[in-house]
C-alpha cells in the first residue's frame, strides 16, 4: 500500500503530432495518474508548441520511416539518446513506465539508460516474424530489466511469449465509459442502420469488405442504411458500389465525441470489419459502452474484447458473406440485438479507467523497490565516463 | 604486428561481453530477489489475515481449523515447499470466500475485503516473480554463462509454481 504521492515518468515512443492508439493510452493514463496526485512526466516526440499538454516533454521531432509493414513516427539516434538520459537523470522519478519498449524508439533507449523500478507496456499483436526472433538476442538483454511486464490484450501477450521469451500480465486498454453513456438518440440515424467509425480510406479499416456485402443485405433488409462517420475522401469509395446502392450510404464526415455519443446510442448495428493491424479493440469497448449492439471480425484482439462473441457477433474477417449473415440475422432479431447490447454495456465497465487505472498502479506497487529512485544504469555511467561525455 | 592488434581487440571485445553478461546476470538475480521479497511479504499479511479470520466467529469450527492449520503450514514451509503450501491455502481461503454471502452477517466484511484485495495482488505479485525466476534459470543454463562460472556464488532461484485457479 503505497500512499504518498509518485514521481512517474512516462515515454511514448510514437508521436504526440499524431492520433494513435498508443498515445491515447498513454495520455489518458498520465490524466488518470495526475488526477490521483501524483507527478507524471511524459517522454515522446514532439514538435515543440503550446498545444502540448504541460506534462509532455518532447525529445525532438519524430522520425517517419517504414517499420513492420506501416509507417511509424519513432525517434532514436544520438540526440535523442542523451535527451532520454538527461531526462532520466534530472527526473528523480521513483518509477518509469516505458510503452513498447520492442520497437526501436524512445522506449528502448530508455529502458538501455535505466535502472530500477521499470514496468514496460506491450501494445503490438503480431503474427510470428522472424525477423523479430532474429532481432531478439539484442533486445532480450533490454527488456530482461523491466521488474514487470503488461500486454494489453491475450494477443499481444502471446505475441511476446513466441517472440522474446517472456510473459506478462494482461490488462486492457482503458476508456471513459461515462463519456459514452448518456449519448440520447437521434431520429435521422435510427431505423435499419449500421454504423461505422474511422478512417475509412485505410482498407485494414474493412469498409470494403462492408460495402461488398450491402448488394445481399439489401436484398434481404431493403431499407438499410450505412452511415459512416470519419475523415476522408467519400467519393472515391462510392465508385466502387453500385449505382442503385449509392443512396443507401451515407457520410457524415468527422464527428465529435459528444456526436459519437449520440451516433452509437442510435444505429441498430455498430460495425468493425477491420481486417488486421488492431493490437487492441478500444472502438469496440467504447462502442459497447455506448450501449450499441457490436458485430466485429474475428481478429484476435476483437474476439478478446468481445469474449469471443458473448458480448456482440463475431463474423469471419475478410468474408462479406459471413458479414451478411451475422447482420441480416441481427437486424431481424430486436431481442437478440438488446440482449447483447446490454451485456455489452455491463461488460463495458471492466474497461474504464477506474479499473485499468488501479490495476496499473498495484503493477507500479509491486515493482517499486522501497525508497530506491530510477538512475542511470551503472554500466552506462562507466562507458560514458570512459568517452568523456558526462 | 597486424596480428597482435587483431588479437588484443578480439581480447578486449570477449573481455567486454562478459562483463556485460555478469552484469546482465547480476541484474537478473537482484530482480528475482526484489521479486521474492514483495511476494513473501504480501504472503505473510495473507497468512496473518488468514489466522485472524480462523479465530474469529466468522467462520464456523471445520473451516477455523483448516485455515488455521494451512497458515501455519505455509508460514513455516521450507523455499521448495513454500509454493504448494501456500496453495493449500489458496484453496482453503477460496473456499470460505466463495460462501462469503451467506457466512458473514454484517461485521468482518472488511477484513474479508482486504483478503480479497491481498489475493488479487499476490496473483499478480506470483506473475512477476515467476517471469523473473524462469528468466533467470534460462540465463544461467546457457553455455557461456556456465562456461565462465559468470552466476558466481548466487544460488540458483528457486522456481515458484503457479497457483491454479485456486484463489
Amino acid at each position: 500500500m503505497i500512499d504518498r504521492k509518485l514521481r512517474i515518468g512516462i515515454v511514448c515512443p510514437y508521436s504526440w503530432d499524431y492520433p494513435g492508439g498508443v498515445q491515447n493510452h498513454v495520455r489518458d493514463l498520465a490524466e488518470f495518474l495526475i488526477n490521483n496526485g501524483h507527478h507524471v512526466e511524459v517522454l515522446a516526440p514532439a514538435t515543440e508548441s503550446d498545444d502540448l499538454p504541460s506534462y509532455v516533454v518532447s525529445a525532438g521531432r519524430a522520425i517517419s520511416i517504414p517499420y513492420n509493414g506501416a509507417v511509424a513516427r519513432i525517434l532514436f539516434g544520438v540526440v535523442a539518446n542523451s535527451r532520454v538520459r538527461s531526462w532520466i537523470h534530472e527526473g528523480n522519478f521513483d518509477l518509469l513506465h516505458l510503452h513498447e519498449p520492442a520497437i526501436p524508439s524512445l522506449s528502448l533507449l530508455a529502458c538501455w539508460a535505466g535502472e530500477g523500478a521499470m514496468v514496460g507496456t506491450f501494445h503490438a499483436a503480431a503474427k510470428y516474424q522472424k525477423a523479430i526472433v532474429a532481432i531478439g538476442p539484442i533486445l532480450e538483454p533490454v527488456i530482461e530489466k523491466l521488474s514487470a511486464r503488461i500486454a494489453v490484450s491475450e494477443s499481444a501477450r502471446l505475441t511476446l511469449t513466441a517472440h522474446l521469451e517472456t510473459d506478462a500480465i494482461v490488462i486492457p486498454n482503458g476508456i471513459y465509459a461515462d463519456n459514452y453513456r448518456d449519448g440520447s438518440p437521434r431520429q435521422e440515424w435510427q431505423g435499419n442502420t449500421i454504423g461505422f467509425l474511422g478512417r475509412f480510406e485505410e482498407d485494414r479499416k474493412g469498409l470494403p469488405v462492408l460495402l461488398n456485402a450491402l448488394p445481399i443485405i439489401s436484398r434481404f433488409i431493403p431499407d438499410i442504411r450505412v452511415l459512416i462517420a470519419g475523415p476522408g475522401d467519400s467519393e472515391e469509395v462510392l465508385e466502387n458500389v453500385d449505382p442503385q446502392l449509392r443512396n443507401r450510404v451515407e457520410f457524415l464526415g468527422k464527428i465529435s465525441e459528444e456526436d459519437k455519443a449520440d451516433f452509437l446510442a442510435s444505429v441498430s448495428l455498430y460495425i468493425a470489419p477491420n481486417t488486421g493491424g488492431e493490437s487492441f479493440g478500444i472502438i469496440l469497448a467504447e462502442a459497447m459502452a455506448g450501449g450499441a449492439t457490436v458485430v466485429a471480425s474475428d481478429i484476435p484482439a476483437f474476439a478478446d474484447v468481445l469474449g469471443n462473441g458473448q458480448y456482440g457477433s463475431l463474423f469471419e474477417s475478410e468474408n462479406y458473406e459471413s458479414l451478411a449473415k451475422v447482420v441480416i440475422d441481427l437486424l431481424r432479431d430486436q431481442a437478440k440485438r438488446e440482449d447483447l447490447a446490454n451485456a455489452g454495456a455491463t461488460h463495458a465497465q471492466r474497461f474504464d479507467w477506474s479499473q485499468v487505472g488501479e490495476e496499473i498502479f498495484e503493477v507500479y506497487e509491486l515493482a517499486m523497490v522501497s525508497g530506491q529512485k530510477v538512475s542511470l544504469s551503472s554500466e552506462n555511467r562507466s562507458w560514458t565516463r570512459l568517452l568523456g561525455r558526462d | 604486428m597486424k596480428n597482435i592488434i587483431f588479437f588484443a581487440g578480439l581480447a578486449l571485445l570477449i573481455f567486454w561481453y562478459l562483463s556485460f553478461s555478469a552484469s546482465r546476470l547480476d541484474r537478473l538475480h537482484h530482480r528475482v530477489e526484489t521479486s521474492w521479497a514483495t511476494l513473501d511479504s504480501l504472503l505473510q499479511r495473507r497468512a496473518a489475515i488468514a489466522l485472524e479470520v480462523a479465530r474469529s466467529a466468522i467462520t464456523d469450527p471445520a473451516t477455523s481449523l483448516l485455515l488455521t492449520a494451512s497458515a501455519y503450514q505455509a508460514r513455516s514451509a521450507d523455499i521448495e515447499d513454500r509454493s504448494s503450501a501456500e496453495s493449500v491455502l489458496s484453496g482453503a481461503l477460496g473456499m470460505m470466500l466463495a460462501e462469503r454471502e451467506s457466512i458473514v452477517a454484517k461485521s468482518d466484511q472488511a477484513l474479508l475485503g482486504e483478503l480479497e484485495q491481498l489475493s488479487d495482488k499476490i496473483k499478480v505479485a506470483i506473475a512477476i516473480h515467476v517471469e523473473s525466476v524462469t528468466r533467470t534459470q534460462l540465463i544461467r543454463g546457457k553455455l557461456v554463462f556456465r562456461l565462465f562460472r559468470l552466476a558466481g556464488t548466487a544460488p540458483l532461484p528457486v522456481t515458484y509454481e503457479f497457483e491454479a485457479d485456486a484463489i
